[in-house]
């Protein structure tokens, strides 16, 4: 999944931002996407909010830019930068938990206002190794609540999945512990950011290739010795 | 989670500036417990960047008198236009500044790491407007040369003449050096016109465009003052790449730096709430003592708060106007150099006296117009966004119609046979600031900057300070976490596999 280090493909970058209610598992998503690792009780995100993944498709490599919301949903203060500009959103709900799922569905809504119109956004009901099915790890998790039987379950497949056709959504159920399904999001979002956002939403936007959008950024790194003396003017 | 006032912080910043989200970037690895407030709902403050929607709000409160510094504001949209793009397709920068490649501001978000959440664009070239010599004739705009080989390849300028600017180019850049000094210091605080006339014998049109590359709004910057930020021109040249001097952050200029300082700020764990001002303070205690407008009320160590104090009196205002314009003007951004990226920004000087004001007087201050294109994600593809500024004289009210003056004038002169349309327009008024920032114990206080069209580093100082004052334990303990000032490792997997 990750770098192959094959022949050069076109490659873009793809802002993709992270939303839902806290506890769901965002940054846990993102860890097994970006590590293959997986933290049991994690403290909420501080730290790795800002995260690069490449994504190999047959064709092009996206890297993904990772914006976690770094805590700043607490008090509803995003920053507008947070969604503008983005071509991805992943909006994450806990499937033991009902009322992720309404605020997940907030977060639709705020992105189909706030965010750019052609922006890609999939649903995806985290936690699936606490319920009977998928995941293959048959509910371990010890939150797995009190339902007995280890089936903690709140939200049915057939209820978000309805929802997000609906809403034209991308839709997922994950667990991020195993690792179940995780890869795929990833993979189904780069596929389905049509290939002309990748040449104007970012850099230039100019007709040619997606290449070119690279070389109109300015790249800070590439800077010459601050103290030489000589700019260029001679 | 607990509540605000549970909480003993640290530090409490109020406003999220760009000097205020300084300070949060650099205090982001300090364990410091912050908390990060803004009455607006909006980040960047006097740094904030608009959609349309918020623009239209932001006047309202302009003319409501709810945003100290500020007055004279409108939106209009001219009527019979067409083209505008939904409100959320445009990003009006309060603070359109470029920044020059030498400038400190870069070299703390290279050495923070924060500059990898930001993109930016260059800013090409520097033209003079010119009027016409008679009412058949169109005005035109002549590009300032700023490197040996532009000079040499120009014609506007005769022979002679840019046997003159050459000399001086190549003076600036060692002005700082004997023997340039013995040349420039006894006259280090007359108008720098007035030098380049008797020390370098140029005329009124090389004179003007050299003033130009001084950003002098009045247009009387002394010698020293004058070479100081010529040379930083000069030398910022090819720092980052051909054919640039100075680079803009894409998606609203300085709003962006705010909002990546202030991200850096959560990710390190200080909190964030955005319609929640200070209404009171009792710094007279220890500790500080504030309520919120939330009715909080919150106990801190340090305190930052924002000035709206209006300025210095006798510091002329500044009006600025802000036009969508429905053409791409292409012929602005274009390379000059070989492998130099396409500019985005593009800036015209009107000299003093090169236009005239609505009774006829011709104007007394330059006008200086930063021209945007869509690659600065601020307008949609085929249009670009207008930046005018200009002082406010003495005695006289808003520049508007000078403005507008200047506006219509530069579309004529960019048109081929169709004048390009301006489809909407927000003009204002803002006070000339002060330099003066302040500190009494653990209060810190940023004020309003006066407008600059390339951004000033004294700003930085000021907030290095601020860091001090919370960081003063610490300090106390280790002289050297001093040095290490806005210099942070990479967060693990912050930045793998970049710049490849």
């Amino acid at each position: 999944m990750a770098d192959s280090g094959n022949a050069p493909k076109p490659s873009s970058s793809v802002k993709l931002v992270l939303l839902g209610e806290a506890a769901v598992g965002k940054s846990s998503l993102v860890l097994r996407f970006v590590n293959n690792d997986f933290q049991e009780n994690k403290e909420p995100t501080i730290g790795a909010a800002f995260l690069t993944q490449k994504c190999n498709l047959p064709t092009r490599t996206i890297k993904f830019e990772i914006w976690d919301t770094a805590g700043q949903e607490r008090f509803a203060s995003l920053a507008p930068m947070y969604y503008r500009n983005a071509q991805a959103a992943l909006v994450v709900y806990d499937l033991t938990k009902p009322t992720s799922l309404i605020k997940a569905k907030h977060w639709v809504a705020e992105l189909q206002r706030q965010a750019s119109p052609g922006i890609v956004i999939a649903l995806v009901g985290n936690k699936l190794d606490l319920t009977n099915d998928g995941a293959g790890s048959g509910g371990e998790g010890e939150g797995a609540g009190a339902d007995g039987e280890g089936d903690a379950r709140k939200v049915t497949t057939e209820e978000a999945k309805t929802y997000a056709e609906e809403e034209g959504l991308l839709f997922f159920e994950t667990s991020a512990k195993t690792g179940y399904n995780v890869t795929e999001v990833f993979t189904a979002i780069a596929n389905a950011i049509p290939e002309t956002s990748l040449k104007t939403a970012r850099g230039t936007g100019a007709s040619h290739a997606a290449a070119r959008s690279e070389e109109q950024r300015v790249n800070l790194n590439g800077a010459r010795d601050p103290n030489a003396k000589e700019g260029c003017a001679c | 989670m607990e509540s605000l006032s549970d909480t003993f912080w640290d530090v409490v910043i109020s406003g999220t500036g760009l000097q205020q989200s300084l300070l949060a970037l650099a205090l982001s690895r300090s364990n410091k417990k912050i908390l990060h407030i803004d009455k607006n709902d909006y980040y960047g403050h006097h740094e904030a960047a608009l959609s349309l929607q918020e623009a239209e709000s932001w006047v309202a409160a302009v003319q409501a008198h709810a945003k100290p510094g500020y007055s004279h504001a409108s939106v209009t949209k001219p009527e019979g236009t067409t083209g505008l793009s939904f409100p959320r397709a445009y990003s009006l920068a309060l603070a359109p500044q470029f920044i020059h490649a030498r400038s400190a501001l870069l070299q703390q978000l290279v050495s923070s790491g924060a500059y990898r959440q930001v993109e930016f664009v260059a800013v090409g070239s520097f033209f003079i407007f010119k009027p016409p010599q008679d009412a058949s004739q169109k005005p035109t705009l002549a590009r300032i040369p700023s490197t040996r080989e532009d000079v040499f390849a120009t014609t506007d300028i005769p022979a002679k003449a840019k046997r003159g600017l050459m000399k001086f180019l190549k003076f600036v850049l060692d002005y700082e050096n004997s023997p340039q000094t013995e040349l420039w210091q006894p006259d280090a605080n007359i108008p720098l016109t007035e030098f380049l006339s008797k020390q370098f014998k140029m005329d009124n049109q090389l004179q003007t465009y050299i003033t130009t590359l001084s950003l002098s709004l009045d247009g009387k910057i002394t010698t020293k003052d004058g070479l100081t930020v010529i040379h930083r021109h000069l030398t910022s040249m090819g720092m980052y790449g051909p054919g640039f001097a100075a680079i803009y952050p894409k998606w609203g200029g300085l709003s962006e730096i705010a909002q990546v300082s202030c991200r850096a700020g959560a990710v390190g764990g200080a909190v964030y709430m955005l319609g929640n001002g200070v209404k009171t303070v009792d710094d007279y205690t220890s500790p500080i003592e504030l309520r919120l407008h939330s009715g909080d009320i919150i106990k801190t160590r340090a305190f930052v708060e924002e000035s709206d104090s209006i300025g210095v009196i006798g510091r002329p205002e500044t009006t600025r106007l802000v036009a969508i314009i429905g053409s791409d003007l292409k012929a602005l951004f274009e390379t000059t150099i070989e492998g130099a990226p396409v500019p985005a920004v593009a800036i015209v000087a009107f000299p003093a006296g090169s236009i005239s004001t609505a009774d006829g007087k011709a104007s007394e201050y330059p006008v200086y117009l930063s021209v945007h294109s869509s690659d600065t994600g601020e307008c949609p593809k085929g249009q670009c966004v207008c930046y005018l500024t200009t002082l406010t004289p003495q005695e006289s009210g808003p520049q508007d119609h000078l403005l507008t003056q200047a506006l219509d004038s530069f579309l004529l002169s960019v048109s081929d046979d169709q004048v390009p349309q301006c489809l909407y327009k927000l003009s204002y008024t803002r006070s000339g600031g002060s330099d003066g920032d302040g500190e009494r114990l653990f209060t810190i206080h940023f004020s309003l900057k006066p407008v600059t069209l390339s951004f000033d580093d004294s700003a930085l100082e000021n907030v290095r300070k601020a860091w001090k004052i919370v960081m003063c334990d610490e300090i106390m303990r280790d002289e050297a976490v001093d040095k290490d000032y806005m210099k942070f490792t990479d967060r693990q997997n912050a930045a793998e596999d970049d710049e490849t």
